[in-house]
């Protein structure tokens, strides 16, 4: 058995319904198969009131084995510290959190908002938001850049807005039994098995994206979106092209642009106008490039593809 | 007499943090107070940005209703560019919208609601024992099926939007997505699956042609009566169990209703503007009063907030939510004479405080009022009046009611995409004010956008759980689900139970509530920075 405690801070429940959303195996199956006792979860927990206070209570004392803490949304610390903007249990949450992360044996943040902060901790960050163990990209956040739980490793970080469902079970599955040392993680504490790649590795836009052929504008079966509408798929580590979300698709499969909501910077420039779905240039030339590609090799990379681009390249691709 | 006073923190599966007091006397509750424990500061966040970025930021307001959210951001913006939407782009927002209200349905129902028939309470029911079958988390057979096929009609959100939750498809002008046939078909697979999977042999016992017969109190009696399939439904079990216990007994509410209408017609609204609204949805906007049994259209420019009672440095005026200056109160001490809710109280000028949620939209269903083409169903207005008003369990069987007619709005969209016409016309952006509505399938929910000088001057957002969880307002007058819990009997003060039923009957949405009213200066806000 192991014990998994789910709770939410400054969060939009959106990593909760992805996780629901899971089918192998399924959020039943974790319970019925893998021996994950979920203690309590905000919208699945039975317990509420006084019942779930001694309940927290129980963990912190030892009385019950907290195993894995699972947290989504972010840190609040407003006003001034304090947390009190974000009561939970008649308490603030983040003294909660100090105490249970504690004796959690391992913590895992789901998504981007315990990762890093996520939209709460855009500028001007009202609710004086944070991640877990990250503000952004910068290493610290809520418990500090050295803290590991009681297995001995820092916070699990399964960033994304929201993380895709099978990021989080199998991560938890592996915990449950006892594969997690098989996992490497990166320099943001994410496992690589799923960060290591890019957004971009098995996009069906690829081809356009090789011969330069833009998407001009929404609403086109053709093209790549990283030339005009702001997509961050070469830039962005994730699986979304590799592990499909919701079994049929991803965002740039469907038209739409990248966001890159995997990493810290989530969401770009912070919006500001003229940043949004809109690849930024100089001279005509993406600012961002993909990483390890210099300027000079993508101008000649751009003369050469798009000379050598095939006629069907600006065509409408997949056709009815 | 003794008053017993219970703080209940946390109530727990509401979809967010939802903390009530109440007073108890004899047993039963005889005060109420509802608070939203959680600020974000979402509308600080928007001002400034991209005209945009309401597509990127409000749809993460709230994670079970984003789709809801971005239809609004992008109706928003469409009314104050000015822009002309395509019909296939209209109805692929509609099957976003439909889809994710039909994956709430099963996940709330089951995730959220029917956990609590195992409750030991109801152990001398004679129903308990095939209630905790059925419906005992994780484990129960109903549960189990409910909960992994919800994941299903989102599936075909992802075909239209890349992924759900939290995708920005949507967006002023149309959608970015141009499905092709293999998606459509694919679509059309994953209804029928969940239709011949649960819908029809699990949810109903019947066909969806036999249930859309039903037309009032008396056919659904019959249906229940006529085969045994109806009874032992999980819908039949459900109302058979829920007058067993008493569900329709007590949670009635406000006796007044809202709703913003839903659904734009593919063919009424390609060029939309904030007036032209009401007469371009498919099931129409309107106003239930039950005391004096009338239908009437509602507007926009009816709404008003009233911050007397939340943490906010506001006044005690009643203003409209775009001439809202909003100042959080740095000290939010709990304060059940004064303020005690990070959420306002929402009122309609000449009604009043009132419910939103399926039953209210069922409930105007039920009005003559509107275009004569518009959606009419009068069924759950027969119920409402045969059953003498608003309780659990009609509350319950109204949102459940939807599935199928919002079933065959899915497959309207799927039969009326014109595959290689036009998703998206570019529009010209421009400064303006724009309003964008839509029902969420736990009530109304409206962005109001005021862009200037190309970036976002003011953005706010009233959601459904505002309508409902809303404090006390400056006359004092209790929010709906303070008011619903009035009168709620309480049979262990440790495990009140009952006050569960009624605050997840409206299937209140914290998250978003949270959020909704925040402050409009940087200057007051960077008081309370520290980072």
């Amino acid at each position: 058995m192991t014990n998994v405690l789910w709770l939410q801070g400054g969060a939009c429940s959106g990593n909760t319904m992805s996780f629901l959303n899971a089918e192998e195996p399924t959020v039943c199956d974790l319970i019925a198969d893998f021996g994950i006792n979920l203690l309590w979860h905000p919208s699945l927990g039975l317990e509420l009131g006084n019942n779930l206070q001694t309940l927290l209570r129980d963990c912190i004392s030892g009385t019950i084995p907290l195993d894995i803490l699972v947290f989504e949304g972010s840190v609040v610390n407003a006003p001034n510290g304090t947390g009190e903007w974000n009561r939970f249990a008649d308490r603030a949450m983040k003294d909660w959190l100090a105490d249970l992360a504690k004796v959690a044996k391992f913590i895992v943040a789901v998504g981007d908002c315990a990762t890093w902060g996520g939209i709460p901790a855009m500028s001007p960050n009202p609710s004086e938001s944070e991640g877990l163990q990250f503000l952004k990209r910068q290493e610290g956040g809520f418990l500090g850049k050295d803290f590991v739980s009681q297995a001995g490793l820092p916070v699990i970080n399964i960033p994304g807005c929201p993380a895709h469902p099978d990021w989080i079970t199998q991560i938890l599955v592996a915990i449950a039994t006892g594969r997690i040392a098989d996992i490497a993680f990166d320099e943001l504490n994410r496992p690589q098995t799923f960060f290591n790649t890019y957004t971009q590795t098995g996009c069906t836009r690829n081809v356009h994206f090789a011969y330069k052929a833009s998407t001009a504008e929404f609403g086109q079966r053709k093209g790549c979106l990283f030339y005009d509408l702001g997509c961050r798929g070469p830039m962005t580590h994730s699986s979304c092209n590799r592990i499909l979300w919701n079994r049929v698709s991803s965002k740039t499969r469907a038209g739409m642009p990248c966001l890159g909501c995997t990493e810290p910077e989530f969401p770009f420039f912070d919006l500001k106008p003229g940043t949004v779905f809109k690849t930024q240039t100089v001279m005509g030339v993406p600012k961002e490039l993909p990483p390890g590609v210099n300027k000079k090799d993508y101008a000649l990379l751009t003369m050469v593809a798009k000379d050598a681009a095939p006629p069907w390249a600006e065509e409408d691709f997949f056709t009815v | 007499m003794t008053i017993q006073s219970l703080d209940i923190s946390p109530v727990g599966r509401v979809e967010g943090d939802l903390d009530v007091r109440v007073d108890i006397e004899h047993g039963r509750v005889v005060n109420a107070w509802t608070h939203a424990e959680l600020f974000r500061g979402f509308e600080v966040i928007l001002r400034g940005k991209d005209p945009q970025a309401g597509l990127i930021v409000t749809p993460r307001i709230c994670g079970i209703c984003g789709g809801s959210h971005l239809t609004c951001a992008s109706w928003a913006l469409d009314t104050a560019w000015e822009t002309e939407v395509p019909r296939n782009a209209i109805l692929a927002r509609n099957l976003g919208q439909i889809v994710e209200t039909i994956q709430s349905i099963p996940r709330y129902f089951y995730g959220l609601f029917a956990i609590d028939l195992t409750n030991r309470k109801y152990r001398n029911s004679r129903f308990y024992e095939e209630a905790v079958k059925r419906f005992a988390a994780f484990t129960g057979k109903s549960y189990e099926l409910g909960i992994t096929i919800s994941a299903k009609p989102v599936e075909i959100y992802a075909l239209l939007g890349g992924q759900w939750p939290h995708s920005s498809y949507m967006v002023p002008g149309g959608v970015m997505c141009a499905p092709t046939l293999t998606d459509i078909t694919r679509a059309w697979a994953i209804l029928e699956y969940f239709r011949t999977n649960w819908l029809e042999p699990v949810w109903l016992g019947c066909s969806l042609e036999r249930y859309e017969q039903i037309q009032t109190y008396d056919d659904f009696r019959d249906w229940l009566d006529e085969d045994r399939n109806h009874r032992d439904s999980d819908l039949g079990f459900y109302w058979r169990m829920g007058l067993d216990i008493g569900l329709d007994r007590y949670g009635a509410g406000v006796g007044k209703y809202v709703t913003w209408g839903y659904l734009a017609h593919e063919d009424k609204y390609q060029k939309p503007t904030i007036e032209g609204r009401n007469a371009a949805m498919i099931m129409k906007s309107g106003v239930y009063d039950s005391f004096a049994d009338t239908h009437v259209l509602m507007d926009q420019s009816f709404t008003r907030e009233n911050t007397t009672h939340s943490w906010y440095d506001e006044g005690t005026a009643d203003i409209h939510p775009s001439d809202r200056t909003t100042k959080p109160t740095a000290i939010n001490t709990k304060d059940f004479d004064n303020a005690y809710s990070w959420s306002s109280a929402v009122l309609h000028k000449d009604f009043g405080r009132l419910e939103t949620g399926p039953l209210a939209r069922q409930l105007v269903a039920g009005g003559k009022h509107g275009e004569s083409w518009q959606h009419y169903d009068g069924f759950i207005l027969d119920v409402f009046k045969e059953m003498g008003g608003a309780s659990i369990h009609v509350r319950q069987l109204a949102r459940v009611h939807e599935l199928v007619k919002l079933y065959r709005q899915a497959e309207h969209c799927l039969r009326e995409f014109k595959l290689n016409d036009p998703w998206y016309i570019k529009p010209t952006e421009k400064d303006g004010r724009g309003w964008g509505a839509t029902e969420a399938a736990r009530g109304s929910l409206s962005h109001w956008v005021e862009v200037e000088g190309g970036k976002i001057k003011n953005y706010q957002v009233i959601a459904p759980g505002t309508w409902n969880i809303g404090p006390r307002d400056g006359e004092g007058i209790r929010g709906p689900i303070e008011e619903a819990l009035i009168g709620t009997p309480i049979y262990d003060s440790s495990d009140p139970v009952e006050v569960g039923h009624v605050a997840r009957s409206f299937d209140s949405c914290l998250v978003c509530t949270v959020h909704a009213h925040d402050a409009k200066t940087g200057e007051e806000l960077a008081r309370f920075r520290t980072a």
